[in-house]
């Protein structure tokens, strides 16, 4: 399994998590929902040993149908939250590989930080994010497809208030 | 300023309210003495504490408590102050202890909050100190009852009961237990903790304002309907729609569903329809419920949609979807909500998948529904400081079409009824002196 992970290229993997941050922070929902596979699921606990997301409650659990839902409610018109834009900046650093299947099917952990301004008051975010990660051969789309992925608040159990955004 | 009953009184008129009522910090801590004592306020469910010492810590008004289970089986709820210099005793929101202990002097306490030992006892000798003394105890409040499993708190010794100050909410409380093919229910994993900008009645009144509905949350009806028309030919919508549609229901539709308030300021809407309603069937779920009820008993239980049965001040459950709301305030700007979810116990995990798809929809921090909710609690937060116009509107079928049926009373489902019978029991509690006077 080490030689597995000394043979992929983690600077291709840290570009591909820059960019699914730099979709997000620039607002471009159709270009990031694309690096989701069709059976991709995101998760967000609300507890950091939880298991179990259908049982039990989470902050989010997406499977790709929500996550369009609420890509085309982002920054509605008629939303009163978004009446003002949301605006967000990630900071990505720490990528670590962790379970390497191949190296086309393996999981990636990152920290982040990610400052959010939202009704104009600034917030800071800070956790890890777990990818898993297939890499496609198809033609233009060929590349990495995000199959699951799990963000973990380091204060997923306490209040916050709205989180209008994915991390 | 010291406020007279009478300067309460002038807050409050049939069709209005005064803004003083949401943005005035000195009405704010009347109502935690007033209100918040006085009132029957809820705690927890029995399930959060299934096993001698297991505690949860929660507050009643801005008053930490504890929940917690004894040995003998009594589920206590106690001051979460030290009766030394204090301190609060316990940060866990939850655990199991064989008892209490402070961690700035050591005292500690039994799990019915008595003292049980004091460190270094020679210099408490010959001064008066007397460990029987409840003064020194984590301190009991007044009053707890438990209605099947719901456990309440009233801070003050004397008043209704439970069960009289639930009324008909009773019924939904009484759906939700005989929805369980076993008759029980119990919470499951976390609670979603939302902190809003906004004084804890802004919650509460909402909870059954349906005239909102339509216009807060049109987005999301839109964002649905775009994604629909996305999906290729003859392919079945997702599960997920019949949960959010009908949040973009017609004013008509609200007003179908009515609004039924009762004493102490509860009300509830829908009875026999509700955004709730269309919930497809789930495998095996119907077949648990006659063996338990039988076919007609059934066929009640499921035709109850209740939606926010809302228990004044603190409380509201509803009877299709497994989850409670709790309104925990904070400041006169600040109110935590908290939501809790239920196992039916006995029924198929559909069900509580359901609910709790249900909820990171609808109530989560990060849904679709609450946020836009929160924000038009904090522009009212912040616009109601205006000294423009000193009311709030409550004129909503004022007076119209208000059928009364013994202790309840109707109406249709986009009245402001609700909000004006709340208005009537905070009066009751707001203007009638302080707890201790
Ligand atoms: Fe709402």
């Amino acid at each position: 399994m080490n030689k597995q992970k000394d043979n992929i290229d983690l600077r291709a993997v840290e570009a591909f998590l820059y960019d699914e941050a730099d979709y997000l922070d620039s607002g471009n929902l159709d270009a990031w929902i694309n690096l989701y596979s069709e059976d991709a699921t995101y998760w967000m606990p609300v507890s950091e040993d939880q298991q179990d997301p259908l049982g039990e409650i989470s902050i989010l659990y997406e499977n790709r149908t929500l996550m369009q839902i609420r890509c085309l409610n982002f920054n509605h018109r008629l939303a009163p939250s978004f009446e003002t834009p949301v605006r967000t900046s990630h900071i990505i650093g720490n990528v670590r590989l962790l379970e390497v299947e191949s190296m086309a099917d393996f999981t990636v952990r990152s920290n982040f930080h990610l400052v959010m301004y939202f009704q104009g008051e600034q917030e800071l975010f800070a956790g890890t994010a777990t990818h898993h990660l297939r890499f496609i051969k198809h033609g233009r789309r060929t590349g990495f497809r995000i199959y699951h992925k799990r963000v973990d608040l380091i204060d997923c159990a306490a209040p916050h208030k709205s989180i209008p955004i994915y991390f | 300023m010291r406020l007279i009953d009478a300067d309460i009184r002038a807050l409050v008129e049939a069709d209005r309210v005064h803004r003083k009522v949401y943005v005035d910090e000195e009405i704010f801590q009347l109502e935690m003495q007033r209100v918040w004592k006085r009132a029957w306020v809820f705690v927890g469910h029995e399930s959060q504490v299934k096993e001698a010492g297991s505690f949860i810590s929660t507050t009643i008004g801005t008053e930490p408590v504890v929940m917690v289970r004894d040995k003998s089986n009594e589920i206590h709820v106690i001051y979460n102050r030290c009766g030394h210099k204090g301190a609060k005793v316990t940060n866990k929101p939850c655990g199991k202890t064989p008892m209490f202990r402070c961690p700035y002097h050591g005292w500690s306490y039994n799990l019915d909050g008595t003292l049980n030992v004091t460190p270094h006892k020679v210099g408490y000798e010959d001064t008066g100190f007397d460990k029987s003394d409840t003064r020194f105890h984590m301190g009991k409040v007044a009053r707890v009852e438990n209605y099947r499993g719901f456990v309440f708190a009233s801070q003050i010794k004397e008043g209704v009961n439970l069960e009289e100050f639930l009324g008909d909410a009773k019924a939904t409380i009484d759906n939700v237990l005989d929805r369980a093919p076993t008759g029980q229910i119990e919470i499951v994993g976390q609670a979603l903790l939302y902190m809003h900008d906004c004084n804890w009645k802004m919650f509460i009144e909402n909870l059954n304002d349906g005239v909102h509905p339509m216009v807060t949350h049109a987005s999301v009806g839109d964002a649905c309907r775009k994604l629909l028309g996305q999906l290729p030919e003859g392919a079945s919508p997702p599960p997920e729609a019949e949960i959010v549609f009908p949040f973009g229901s017609s004013y008509e539709f609200f007003d179908d569903m009515g609004v039924s308030v009762m004493p102490y300021g509860h009300s509830y809407m829908g009875g026999q329809s509700s955004i709730h309603q269309d919930y497809s069937d789930v495998e095996g779920y119907r077949d648990k419920m006659v063996a338990r009820h039988g076919e007609e008993k059934t066929q009640q239980v499921l035709a109850q949609n209740r939606h926010n049965t809302t228990i004044y001040p603190s409380f509201t459950i509803k009877d299709a979807i497994q989850a409670i709301r709790v309104a925990r305030p904070i400041a006169v700007n600040k109110t935590l909500v908290e939501t809790w979810h239920f196992r039916l116990i006995g029924a198929p995990d559909a069900l509580l998948h359901r609910t709790i798809t249900y909820s990171r929809l609808i109530n989560s921090p990060a849904s679709m529904v609450g946020p836009d909710d929160w924000n038009c609690y904090a522009r009212m937060q912040e616009a109601l400081k205006s000294s423009s116009n000193d009311w709030v509107d409550l004129h909503r079928y004022l007076g119209r079409e208000e059928i009364r049926e013994g202790d309840v009373t109707r109406a249709r489902g986009t009245s402001d009824l609700s909000m004006r019978n709340q208005y009537q029991a905070w009066l009751t509690y707001m203007a009638s002196g302080n707890c201790d006077e």
